[in-house]
């Protein structure tokens, strides 16, 4: 047992915490937003510092580094409140793409790893919310290639991305697991439109409509594919929400001395004291479940899956309270757009509504449940 | 960044798991996993076991006889004695007292008082709390007046847990009125067969005789029976409160617990409820946030590397969870925990009731451990605690 990091690790923390106060302050972050949450170039920014291949492998001219490392990268990203597609770019579509065949690995990987192209998920439908097996878009083969049809809802970075996996289905019902396939669709394909939107929390997302566009196929196992990139999402969005957390209650803690009233700070009322106590409870449970996320990625489907459900509640009901209790210690100031708390809670409430909420992965926990509890069960 | 115990932590996990399970004797731990009322020879038995073993004292330092343990040890002995169903081991003399007696005391009292702590053959009561001083524990009054090499004590402590066995009994007792309430605080060691001391029963809620008022009437301690310096009480009792941070958050029982109320919640039929086991499944997860927080401590302690501000709220959760679990267990039984049977709490209990035994003592279980968020310093009072570390 061991909670200490690596040197290599300290080092990539501090790479980029150095980027984020020299580079990515506030109001850059703000006014991104403002300008409709298009972040490309500070992606560029950050697969300047190497980031990029971070865990492709080296073979593929990535750095190859695992779990942990992404972890580390997560939480600076979210304590610096970065509003760029990082996870998804680098460490969502790699997971993916490890499932697809060499030569389309070979195509990919080095682009993704070099910062060049950034590939997105593009999995979710109107109907499908949490689930991973609900498809409908449709996947047909003519003349030895594959052509999709159907509309994909709340593609991250839609409208910024050179290309997409798109999760398709080839044989079964609407909600069949095995008929799900993935496949790459670049984005000038023929009959892919998008649709561009801001998302709330200061970033961007499209919709992307099929209509018989031609796709390469990356896999037929996509469910498999699928649920491992959403538990390397949740571990990611997990210690980005430590981060976040983190801050905030620091600029609470901040805020509670410099605002006087009664002619006191109001860090001196018993009220507020205990709340900013349950706040760091909930902190620290979200950090040793952040930990556990990440520490658990590299264990069999079953395991890996309990085990990020599990997180992901612990998580969402810490970003709820920490959220909601920060910006009520905040009183009035808490409220506006003009302050940076509010933004980190609209990240810490959209990253509740991603990969599954809280009640969804008490469902799927419940489900899974069996004898034996704690961290080794 | 690991999650696993090493090789040797492993063997010695099972070295541990081994010998308890030779040990611990079956009718005692029939009474643990089925939360049934444990007589003092339940406890004080596996005290002795444990104690010529020389594992009652797994949480002293080599030179004072203990094993030497790191804090993993210590915890997967914790977890292993939780496991199998052993009595709890009741603090007030191995963990509480020994501490501050091997700190501050001389070494006449380390010959006199810790080989009968380390044996398990001497009862150890805690004389804090008073009538007028709960959570304001520094307004404690009972006097102990210096007349030639004595002092005579005279006031009263209360919720004395397990006091009606007690042989000796620790206290806080008040020596000057000079100055701030903590600086006129001694550390006192008084046999509790002294004349002049009364000590009376206390029935909690559900039934049961735990804990007690001690009276102390013109009661003659010796003054080498003072812990280190007059008035400086306070402080020894402050390094008490920083001992065995961890083992208050008693995540083993916690999993032992949950296992239990799955058992009871299949054999009541809402396992399968999904409102029912959502709740089940929620605790759950509590639990597992609780054993990561508490394994982030253990490492920070053993590797000395990190400092963690997170012990303070091992006790609030520790204790939240415990409430939980019992509560969810009656709310399992239902109707069926509503009869209150005194006497069916006793082990050989062979009543004509026509419900199964094992759901006879939820409820009171559930009444019992109302206690845990207030007992140990009320979790306000650890909030208090926690909001000053956090806000300075």
């Amino acid at each position: 047992m061991d909670f200490e990091f690596s040197d290599e690790q300290e080092q990539l923390r501090d790479a980029v915490r150095r980027w984020v106060d020299k580079g990515f302050g506030f109001e850059r972050r703000h006014a991104l937003a403002k300008a409709g949450g298009k972040t490309r170039e500070v992606l560029g920014e950050i697969n300047d510092l190497g980031l990029a291949g971070l865990v492709v492998p080296e073979a593929h001219g990535g750095m190859g580094f695992g779990a942990i490392e992404a972890m580390v990268v997560m939480e600076e990203l979210g304590r610096g409140l970065v509003n760029a597609p990082y996870a998804q770019a680098a460490l969502v579509a790699p997971t993916l793409l490890s499932y697809a065949p060499e030569a389309l690995q070979q195509v990919w990987l080095p682009k993704i790893a070099g910062g060049e192209a950034l590939v997105v998920l593009a999995q979710q439908e109107r109907a499908s919310r949490y689930r991973l097996d609900q498809v409908a878009t449709r996947a047909s083969e003519a003349g030895g290639g594959w052509k999709l049809s159907g509309t994909k809802v709340v593609v991250p970075a839609g409208d910024e991305a050179d290309a997409f996996i798109v999760s398709a289905r080839v044989s079964g019902g609407e909600s069949e697991a095995a008929g799900v396939a993935l496949f790459v669709v670049d984005a000038g394909a023929a009959g892919a439109t998008l649709r561009g939107y801001p998302t709330q929390d200061g970033a961007r997302a499209a919709d992307l409509v099929l209509a018989d566009t031609p796709a390469t196929l990356l896999t037929r196992q996509g469910h498999d594919a699928l649920e491992h990139a959403a538990d390397v999402a949740i571990a990611a969005l997990c210690a980005e929400a430590v981060g976040l957390m983190d801050r905030m209650v620091a600029v609470t803690v901040d805020y509670m001395h410099q605002r006087r009233q009664f002619g006191v700070p109001i860090a001196t009322f018993q009220a507020l004291r205990h709340r900013i106590a349950d706040v760091k409870m909930q902190l620290e449970l979200g950090r040793s479940m952040s930990y556990f996320a990440s520490l658990k990625l590299g264990e069999p489907a079953q395991q890996r899956r309990r085990a990020l459900s599990q997180a992901k509640v612990q998580l969402g009901n810490s970003m709820r309270f920490v959220g909601q209790q920060c910006t009520q210690i905040h009183g009035g100031i808490g409220v506006t757009d003009e302050y940076v708390s509010s933004h980190y809670f609209k990240r810490l409430t959209v990253i509740e509504l991603s990969f599954g909420d809280t009640l969804h992965h008490l469902g799927e926990v419940s489900a899974r449940m069996r004898d034996g509890a704690g961290v080794f069960a | 960044m690991d999650l696993n115990f090493t090789s040797e932590e492993l063997a010695f996990r099972e070295e541990i798991r081994d010998w308890v399970g030779k040990n611990l004797p079956r009718e005692t731990s029939h009474k643990v996993h089925n939360a049934l009322r444990l007589s003092r020879e339940d406890q004080q038995g596996w005290a002795k076991i444990l104690g010529k073993k020389g594992w009652l004292i797994y949480n002293w330092p080599k030179p004072f006889g203990g094993p030497g343990w790191n804090s993993v040890q210590k915890h997967l002995f914790e977890e292993e004695c939780a496991r199998a169903g052993a009595p709890r081991i009741v603090p007030f003399g191995p963990v509480m007292v020994a501490p501050v007696i091997m700190a501050f005391g001389n070494t006449e009292q380390h010959q006199r008082f810790l080989p009968g702590i380390a044996s398990g053959e001497v009862w150890w009561s805690q004389g804090y709390s008073e009538p007028g001083s709960g959570s304001d524990l520094a307004s404690l009054k009972t006097r102990a007046e210096r007349r030639g090499d004595k002092y005579i004590v005279n006031g009263q402590k209360t919720w004395t847990t397990l006091g009606q066995y007690g042989e000796w009994i620790f206290c806080l007792v008040r020596t000057s009125t000079d100055g701030k309430p903590q600086t006129g605080i001694s550390f006192l060691l008084i046999d509790m067969k002294s004349p002049g001391i009364t000590v009376r029963p206390i029935i909690t809620m559900d039934g049961e005789h735990e804990v007690n008022e001690v009276f102390f009437d013109n009661v003659e301690v010796p003054v080498e029976n003072l812990i280190g310096e007059e008035n400086k009480g306070w402080t020894y009792a402050k390094h008490l409160l920083a001992h065995e941070r961890t083992n208050i958050a008693d995540v083993n029982r916690a999993k032992r617990e949950l296992e239990r109320l799955k058992r009871i919640a299949k054999s009541e039929g809402v396992y399968d409820d999904a409102r029912f086991r959502d709740q089940i499944a929620l605790l759950e997860i509590d639990v597992v946030a609780l054993e990561m927080m508490v394994l982030r401590v253990l490492w920070a302690e053993k590797s000395g590397k990190q400092s963690l501000d997170v012990a303070g709220l091992l006790k609030i959760r520790g204790s939240e969870i415990q409430q939980r679990y019992s509560e969810l267990m009656m709310l399992a039984g239902g109707p069926c925990t509503v009869p209150y049977l005194h006497e069916a709490m006793e082990g050989g209990w062979q009543g004509d009731i026509a419900i199964d035994r094992f759901l006879l003592p939820l409820a009171g279980t559930y009444f019992n451990q109302r206690k845990t968020t207030i007992y140990g310093g009320s979790n306000e009072v650890q909030r208090n605690i926690v909001a000053q570390t956090v806000l300075g």
